[in-house]
């Protein structure tokens, strides 16, 4: 009984090394000696296949290096993490929260200086604001995205109202709101009952509020007067019925047509446009009392090289293509280009739906977001997106300034 | 000679070799790893530092979503284990009754355990909108204004339980083997006597499915306290973190705020308080279990009496 048991153990183990033994051969070769790239990606179907098409490109030009594309989608930031833990993280990966896998990627300012000075000043500059940390940069921009103001201009027809322009103050809001409530029925404004704590910092921001300071100290400042007003607005907004909050993002309701306008990044013009929707994009309405224009967050995304990777100069000549003019110029419709000179080549600011984000991105140099700041941001964000909600669920609509003080103790 | 008897006791083990392995490598290994994590402070990138019970003192004394979590989870598995158990029940009944186009019923009620669960979040959260979900629609018809189910914090929860109820099927198929297996002479003999349907169901039916209500209950328990994916595609743990379920806070523990050992400390005391649950369970079904071979000759005893 004891040697079957001992058989037995002996062979599962070897086995088991057998399986382990496979993974551990490979040194960052293919089999006919080209340097291998692992590039991760967070998409799927179309736009994977895409990006196959493209990273078939660059192995064609090249016969020394072979990229291959590993489609993670939804289980990526699970992957990556997975990949960073056990020392095997793809040689190249897309990229968006530098603040929490900083640490496993590689610095590449002194990539980009040998490129030569035009390099880094072709993309827009907040961009990089989004894809550094503490002075460095991790990544090279892809794509982003701003925040603007969508209106339905068939709404405002029928309320017989002027439609929105990029001077509009939050005043002006409210009282075409108030117009389009009274007179079609349809909700003048939505904004989100449960708002990404992320993306919301911007109107602290435009009020000349933040979470926190450098230090990352959130009281006297998530719970500052000017943060209040912010809070404020928007629940009397809710709670005087010309706007309302919504369960998700309020593209919904705004393609649906029963909300005349709403606050979102560019990721829905593409079903807008296939819709036939009658709308138009300006820029974030600005704060009265303000000392500047609206700012906006970024949704960015960028692509990063993993600070153990065996194969850094291909990673980055892999890199560079793929955030060439031409790869930019290839990704129009899917992202908004972030080469100054692809936008200017392509005649991206004709096209009235796509000016306001960039003259929103030239307006929002300078910002960091808090995620930058605080080291437990993942926590505080839940944390802050209960305190947003109970302010604006409609169950609960509690009083801004005892949640925001409550958030701000803590 | 002695090779060959090695080789004979050896072979079934060849033959069990590829699931041992698997079992070895994908269930054990990652179950001891868990737990030798829970005692680290394990973050994503850097490396672990031992902390003894650190993670456990931490649920226990600070963490006060451990409690709120726990307590929604307790909520969930109290309302929605027998409330499953008696819909499929229910249907197994109906689909097992001498029906025209029965077969045609008992594939749409399996169907929904056929659709992916993510589907099936995406698709209870249209129907539950407040707004212009389908079920607020119809109960519109009937003169009653639903509640934002998936806003209210009271209405969430029921939401959940609800659309989980979606999933009834493969408990009501097993229902459904098992009381076909019952012998139709034992209702021939009931009907004689004049035993009405529902004396029937009560007298026979349910004393003779009480293994499948068992293993139906452990079975249930165990995946309501498991349940994730709907609740974090459905409400997201909201609103106001009514929905926070514990296997959710675990998966976000882990996956969202990076901290892989406080996670494996959350794991480990869901598997106790299951293991707890299933062993309180187990015990007292010597109390309502009847296991036809055990108690065969008692019966017969009984029936010669008679």
């Amino acid at each position: 009984m004891k040697k079957k048991l001992v058989a037995m153990l002996a062979l599962t183990m070897a086995a088991t090394l057998a399986f382990t033994g496979c993974g551990k051969k490979e040194d960052g070769k293919t089999a006919d000696g080209k340097t291998k790239v692992r590039f991760a990606s967070w998409d799927t179907a179309e736009d994977a296949d895409a990006q196959q098409a493209m990273v078939d490109k660059f192995n064609e030009q090249h016969d020394d290096i072979e990229v291959v594309l590993e489609a993670y989608g939804g289980e990526f930031d699970t992957k990556i993490a997975a990949g960073m833990g056990a020392k095997d993280t793809p040689d190249v990966m897309y990229m968006w929260n530098y603040p929490a896998y900083a640490g496993g990627l590689e610095p590449l300012d002194s990539y980009m200086e040998e490129e030569g000075e035009g390099y880094k000043d072709n993309f827009y500059e907040t961009l990089w604001d989004y894809n550094s940390l503490d002075g460095k940069v991790y990544g090279i921009p892809i794509g982003f995205t701003t925040h603007a103001l969508f209106y339905n201009k068939d709404i405002f027809a029928e309320a017989g109202i002027d439609e929105p322009t990029n001077d509009w103050t939050w005043d002006d809001v409210k009282e075409a709101a108030k117009a389009i409530e009274s007179k079609t029925g349809k909700k003048g404004f939505s904004f989100q009952m449960k708002p990404d704590p992320y993306d919301y910092e911007m109107y602290l921001w435009s009020n000349d509020a933040a979470y926190c300071d450098e230090e990352g100290n959130l009281d006297g400042n998530l719970n500052s007067d000017k943060s209040k007003e912010v809070f404020q607005m928007f629940q009397d907004m809710a709670k005087e019925g010309y706007a309302v909050a919504t369960e998700k993002s309020g593209t919904d309701e705004f393609r649906a047509g029963s909300t005349g306008m709403y606050v979102y990044g560019s990721w829905s013009i593409n079903s807008f446009n296939e819709d036939g929707l009658n709308y138009g994009v300006v820029d974030i309405p600005a704060f009265k009392g303000a000392s500047h224009d609206s700012v906006s967050i970024l949704s960015s995304s960028g692509i990063s090289m993993s600070a153990d990777s065996k194969n850094k100069e291909a990673a980055w000549e892999f890199i560079k293509f793929w955030t060439s003019e031409e790869m930019n110029k290839e990704r129009i419709g899917r992202e908004l280009p972030v080469l100054k000179t692809v936008v200017e080549t392509e005649g991206i600011m004709e096209q009235p739906e796509y000016v306001a984000f960039y003259t929103m991105l030239e307006q929002s140099s300078g910002y960091t977001p808090a995620s930058f700041i605080i080291d437990t941001w993942s926590e505080l964000s839940s944390d802050l997106s209960l305190s947003f909600e109970r302010v604006y669920n409609p169950s609960a609509l509690e009083d801004v300034s005892a949640v925001l003080d409550e958030a701000a103790a803590k | 000679m002695k090779q060959k008897r090695f080789l004979k006791t050896a072979t079934p083990y060849f033959f069990v070799l590829p699931w041992i392995i698997g079992f070895l490598v994908f269930t054990i290994g990652p179950l001891i790893f868990s737990l030798i994590m829970s005692f680290f402070d394990w973050p994503l990138i850097g490396s672990p530092e031992f902390v003894g019970f650190g993670n456990y003192i931490e649920m226990f004394t600070k963490d006060e979503q451990f409690k709120k979590s726990l307590v929604i989870s307790l909520k969930y598995a109290a309302i929605f284990v027998p409330l499953n158990m008696i819909i499929a029940l229910f249907l197994a009944m109906l689909i097992t009754q001498p029906v025209k186009g029965v077969r045609v019923f008992r594939t749409i009620y399996y169907i929904p355990t056929v659709i992916s669960g993510v589907a099936v979040s995406i698709l209870w959260g249209w129907i539950l909108n407040g707004d212009y979900g389908v079920l607020n629609y119809l109960l519109s018809l009937i003169g009653i204004d639903g509640p934002k189910w998936l806003v209210d914090p009271a209405w969430a929860i029921v939401a959940v339980i609800i659309a989980s109820a979606f999933g009834v099927g493969s408990m009501m198929l097993i229902f459904y083997t098992d009381i076909k297996n019952i012998p139709i002479d034992v209702y021939e003999a009931a009907n004689l006597d004049g035993a009405t349907p529902a004396r029937q169901f009560f007298s026979i039916t349910l004393p003779i499915i009480t293994p499948t209500i068992l293993f139906n209950l452990i079975t249930s328990i165990i995946s309501s306290f498991q349940q994730v994916t709907l609740v974090m595609l459905l409400t997201g743990g909201g609103p106001l973190k009514s929905t926070y379920f514990y296997g959710l806070m675990t998966y976000n523990n882990a996956f969202k705020h990076h901290k892989l050992g406080y996670a494996s400390a959350n794991a480990w005391v869901m598997f106790i308080i299951i293991l707890i649950l299933t062993a309180l369970v187990f015990k007292s079904s010597s109390a309502w279990v009847f296991y036809e071979t055990e108690a065969g000759g008692a019966k017969q005893k009984k029936g010669g009496k008679k």
